[in-house]
């Protein structure tokens, strides 16, 4: 008998390890779990003839991945990660992107309340807000604007024509304005819909 | 009479053992350096410890307390082991804990006693 799925059980193992210490510092994560792999290979090293059965009671004997960091919690003195509450910075952040969209942009990046894709589309969702959107239209209407006509000496049109962009249909622009006027609140809208609850990172306590 | 009816009897004695293990391992590397798995297997034939991978933590815990030293040794038949000495520290600490046990048990063990025969 040999033990076929040896490598799968103990990479499940230390897996799910893994996950249960999630919240613990970085250092204390590591050392637990090279521990762990260390102690498998030791105890796998003493068994005379492998199986997945001696493999899988090794992994009992060890104990159960949450049990393990509750201990390790306990007996190094680290909280629990506590959820982060969402308050004035998130608020301040969610009513200042269209509006103000630097300082809100600031705010954005501050608050661990979003991951990053959330704040990559607060920001560019338009870009730079209100205010973006501003110079964008000026600078759009400047283009269009610029029209030329030709006329006789009469005062008799010849030719006329518009350099830039050509002009939308009206079935088009009413909505497209409305989407590119509105995508400032969409976006906050989306923001304010995307605060989550993150845990703090975990605090050691100091002996 | 209230007070004790809260503390379950499996608890408290669960609360003690687990109390007492890093003072056991610590009694266990006084007088040798010993690594992990070594500790595991000698404590396994006491009961005293339940699930093996809560020795870990346990270790990690002195060693930042600065009670026990580690070193890391060849071995013959696999990856280099950690191994685990006891500090001046980790000695008066137990030494300390030997003096407290003794008199705690001997006053326990006294009236336990004295109850029986009355």
């Amino acid at each position: 008998m040999t033990a076929l799925h040896a490598d799968q059980l103990i990479d499940g193992y230390l897996a799910r390890l893994r996950v249960a210490a999630i919240d613990l510092p970085s250092s204390v994560r590591e050392e637990l779990i090279e521990d762990m792999r260390a102690h498998i290979g030791e105890a796998r090293g003493h068994e005379p003839a492998e199986t997945d059965a001696s493999v899988l009671n090794i992994l009992d004997r060890l104990g159960e991945p949450t049990t393990i960091v509750g201990d390790a919690r306990e007996r190094l003195g680290i909280r629990p990660a506590e959820p982060y509450r969402p308050g004035l910075l998130e608020i301040a952040a969610v009513i200042l992107v269209p509006f103000l969209w630097p300082i809100g942009v600031i705010l954005l990046w501050i608050s661990p309340a979003w991951n990053w894709r959330d704040k990559l589309i607060g920001t560019l969702v338009p870009p730079g807000g209100y205010i973006g959107l501003s110079f964008i239209l000026a600078a759009a209407t400047t283009q269009v604007s610029s029209c030329g006509t030709i006329r006789d000496q009469a005062g008799h049109l010849i030719q006329s024509s518009c350099t830039g962009s050509p002009e939308l249909p009206g079935v088009l622009l009413v909505p497209l304005t409305i989407l590119v006027f509105g995508s400032p609140l969409i976006s906050a809208a989306y923001l304010a819909i995307r605060l989550r609850w993150r845990p703090r990172p975990p605090v050691a306590a100091t002996a | 009479m209230c007070y004790i009816a809260l503390v379950p009897a499996d608890g408290l004695v669960s609360q003690m053992r687990r109390g007492a293990l890093e003072y056991c391992v610590m009694a266990l590397i006084r007088d040798t350096p010993r690594y992990a798995y070594e500790l595991i297997e000698a404590l396994g034939k006491t009961g005293l410890l339940t699930t093996e991978g809560t020795l870990y933590p346990l270790l990690s815990r002195l060693r930042r307390d600065g009670l026990v030293k580690t070193e890391w040794r060849e071995s013959t038949d696999g990856p280099p082991r950690r191994y685990y000495e006891l500090t001046a520290e980790g000695r008066r600490a137990l030494t300390a804990f030997k003096n407290e046990w003794t008199s705690f048990r001997g006053a326990v063990d006294g009236i336990l006693q004295e109850g029986t025969k009355s």
